[in-house]
């Protein structure tokens, strides 16, 4: 899967806190501090005084990361203004598996923990780990009489993905991943974002007639394989829709939904047509990428983690090369009718134990006041659930596109890396998915085995 | 002295001694449970009893986090003979096993014919041993650069093959990567059972091979002849760890088949990718009656191998 969240050095997020100060600060009266001036910012006052004393925190971050600084910070702030002790462990990516998961068991638990909404659902969610966090929308965030509901987009939030059986959210969240295809300014110059498949098709050729590889693809990563298909039938299925063929028990669906078939044509196309850089099967995450920072692709299709991750390659080399990064959605197909675009948002929640949930609420809502939550941008080049929030300039496109508010908010392959345990993708998608986008199989065959394998796959899970 | 005070004292000597060996015995009585029950807890407590759990947990479904085992009969059997990604983790285990044991053994006996003999074999030794004590992942990220495919910059493998003109080599697409492990394996542990055999080799008395000189042995006589035979029980032992090692291979595929952070495609896994995945993999709830069904079914390959092999291996020991 991805790997979203780059390790930044302080170098580097200062670089980064002046591009955004410099290009993307122009909404309204907040302009985004630097990463050295975030660290300077005046605790704003706690608008929720918890009568808890203390609580405990166990991160999905590590402390040297730049949103594990960014915490720490707002932590510090927050027992300043609050006199709230917080106690944190700094555990990184395997926190709910590794560590939250074993200790539900026991009466040692955190109060507060944080990951992306999938993987709470699957991990914390599932086995009744997590309380209802739906409070926490009327907490006010220190910023007049705003609260946690006005201030977030709602689309971030409020998605059958999030909501306990109770129908009561279960995590609020502070940094949103979406995804989009990336290019670099000045290497395709004077791009118009294409509005069709045909068009975006059009870009590839001129890439290969320039002698250029088209896409640069990580093969090995089973979630960056699934990206175009999922994209792609989103688009004629709609939120819901992927997620609800999965679930399928005979497996019909995947063969009766005319949708499925055209997805599977445009990837069909991609890998038929050799658009997809030589090797880009051979290698191991991030090698692909990295070629296509060195200039042999001209688009690649990531997360919003893209400029980040490989601005921090492209430093390590020296050199001086950069990027003027630019990104589009994926156009529409013909006949599709959901304008889509994925998302994964990350947040907090509450666990079922929690011996201190009033001062783990008061302090999400902290952490979402404005000169808080700047500096998930201003730091850790991420965007944010707030709209009102400026990015830096590289994520500008991306941010205009996740905040337009005619798109449908789908959730990342509609959250069916997480079915069953992740297992039937494991088992029936990706597997078909691989061979789909390597040109061994046909789009006609590919919704068929998927049917068949998908039906299989049922006769032996619940 | 009479005969009589001779008998008399020998008699005293024997009950004396026989009262000594009484009391030896029961002192060593004594001591037997302090000695042998913290030992016997511990094994039982952290070896016997888990084990046991293993099998009973295999027979329930758990998510771990904050719930109670339910029992379910046979679905995590089911569940787990149901999955694709099972059988690709069985096959590659069993590629693993076979085809990496053969490998290891072949290139450890290859040494052991032209070591005894070599000068300086102490350090050549030494330095075989070497991949051994690099840790697998640090030896799989490494290998993930050597083996890497990018037409313009290739890794040192392709460099290599392109340097006697050969057109390069996709090494780690998953369709292949299984056989990179393989190569990675042979290579790391080889040095392993070269010391173990080498160590069973320098015990033979040198005038057996200097009698198969003077008969004109060739070196593979030799080995055939002398060197196998003596070290028939050491071999059947290396055997043995051999399997033991190979079926929870891990590491190495991880992050040689994927990104190093995440599972790869399951047509690479291993049936310890298996059981990591189903436990702490990417996103999913933990499926630890999946799990433990899947560790009884290591168990069984293990157990089943080992008697195998024991009972190929059998043979009257030989003294020398």
């Amino acid at each position: 899967m991805m790997r979203p969240f780059p390790v930044l050095g302080v170098a580097t997020a200062v670089i980064l806190g002046l591009a955004g100060c410099g290009g993307g600060s122009q909404s309204g009266e907040f302009s985004l501090p630097t990463a050295a001036g975030y660290f300077k910012t005046a605790c704003p006052k706690a608008a929720v005084k918890p009568a808890q004393k203390q609580l405990t925190y166990w991160s999905m971050w590590t402390k040297d990361e730049p949103q594990g600084k960014v915490l720490q910070y707002v932590i510090n702030c927050f027992t300043k203004q609050t006199g709230v002790k917080v106690n944190v462990q700094w555990l990184g990516r395997e926190v709910l598996t590794q560590n939250v998961a074993p200790a539900l068991n026991s009466d040692n638990v955190p109060d507060l923990i944080d990951e992306d909404v999938t993987k709470m659902q699957a991990a914390v969610v599932a086995p009744n780990g997590a309380q209802s966090v739906q409070d926490v929308l009327d907490y006010k965030t220190g910023e007049g009489d705003k609260t946690v509901r006005d201030v977030l987009s709602k689309s971030s939030w409020d998605f059958p993905g999030n909501k306990l059986s109770s129908g009561k959210i279960f995590l609020v969240p502070y940094t949103i991943l979406t995804n989009g295809w990336w290019y670099n300014k000045k290497q395709v110059k004077n791009l118009k974002p294409p509005k069709t498949m045909d068009q975006l098709f059009a870009l590839f050729d001129a890439s290969k007639k320039a002698g250029r590889a088209a896409v640069s693809q990580d093969g090995d990563i089973d979630t960056y394989n699934i990206y175009y298909f999922s994209q792609l039938a989103e688009r004629y299925v709609g939120g819901g829709g992927l997620m609800k063929a999965a679930k399928d028990r005979t497996g019909k669906s995947w063969t009766s939904e005319p949708g499925f078939l055209k997805a599977a044509q445009y990837v069909e196309r991609l890998a038929k047509g050799k658009y997809l850089i030589d090797g880009w099967d051979a290698a191991k995450f991030p090698q692909v990428q990295q070629r296509w920072a060195d200039g042999e692709a001209d688009y690649l299709f990531v997360g919003s983690w893209g400029p980040s991750e490989t601005r921090e390659y492209l430093n390590k080399q020296g050199g001086g090369q950069t990027i003027d990064y630019g990104s589009f959605q994926m156009p529409m197909p013909p006949g599709a009718t959901h304008d889509i675009i994925e998302q994964k948002p990350i947040g907090f929640s509450v666990t079922s134990k929690a011996k201190n949930p009033d001062a783990a609420k008061a302090f999400i809502a902290y952490f979402l006041n404005k000169k808080m939550l700047a500096g998930i941008p201003a730091v850790a080049d991420n965007l944010t659930p707030r709209a009102d929030l400026p990015v830096p300039a590289d994520l500008n496109d991306i941010n205009k596109a996740y905040n337009d508010p005619k798109k449908e908010h789908v959730l990342f392959q509609d959250a069916t890396d997480a079915l069953n345990g992740g297992t039937w993708a494991d088992n029936v998608l990706f597997p078909e998915n691989n061979a789909l986008l390597k040109g061994q199989i046909t789009a006609q065959q590919f919704v068929d085995q998927m049917a068949s394998k998908s039906a299989d796959y049922w006769k032996s899970h619940h | 002295m009479t005969s009589a005070t001779l008998r008399r004292e020998r008699e005293e000597t024997r009950t004396a001694r026989a009262g000594s060996i009484g009391a030896h015995q029961r002192r060593r009585r004594r001591i037997f449970w302090p000695f042998v029950g913290p030992a016997l807890l511990l094994y039982v407590l952290f070896l016997a009893f888990p084990t046991v759990s293993a099998v009973v947990l295999s027979f329930t479904h758990w998510a771990g986090a904050g719930g109670t085992p339910v029992f379910n009969g046979l679905d995590s059997y089911r569940e787990l003979f149901g999955e694709e990604a099972f059988y690709d983790s069985f096959r590659n285990t069993l590629i693993f096993l076979v085809v990496g044991g053969v490998g290891t053994f072949v290139l450890a006996f290859l040494f052991t014919m032209v070591l005894r003999e070599m000068r300086g074999n102490k350090l050549i030794r030494a330095i075989l041993f070497f991949p051994n004590i690099v840790a697998p992942v640090a030896l799989g990220i490494f290998l993930g650069f050597v083996f890497k495919f990018n037409p313009t910059k290739q890794g040192l493998a392709n460099f290599l093959v392109e340097k006697i003109g050969l057109p390069p080599l996709k090494f780690l697409q998953p369709e292949h990567v299984t056989w990179v492990v393989v190569g990675a394996l042979i290579w790391a542990s080889a040095g392993f059972y070269i010391t173990i055999l080498m160590a069973a080799v320098d015990r033979i008395p040198a005038y057996l091979y200097e009698d198969a000189d003077i008969a004109g042995a060739s070196p593979f006589q030799k080995f055939r002849h002398v060197t196998l035979p003596l070290t028939w029980d050491v071999i059947g032992i290396a055997g043995v760890l051999w399997t033991i090692h190979a079926i929870k291979i891990f590491e190495l595929v991880f992050v040689l088949a994927g990104p190093g952070t995440y599972s790869p495609p399951i047509s690479t896994w291993s049936l310890g990718l298996y059981v990591y995945d189903r436990s702490f993999g990417a996103g999913g709830t933990p499926q630890y009656g999946v799990v433990c069904a899947c560790g009884v079914v290591m168990i069984l390959l293990v157990s089943l191998f080992v008697l195998a092999l024991r009972r190929l291996m059998r043979r009257e020991a030989i003294e020398y």
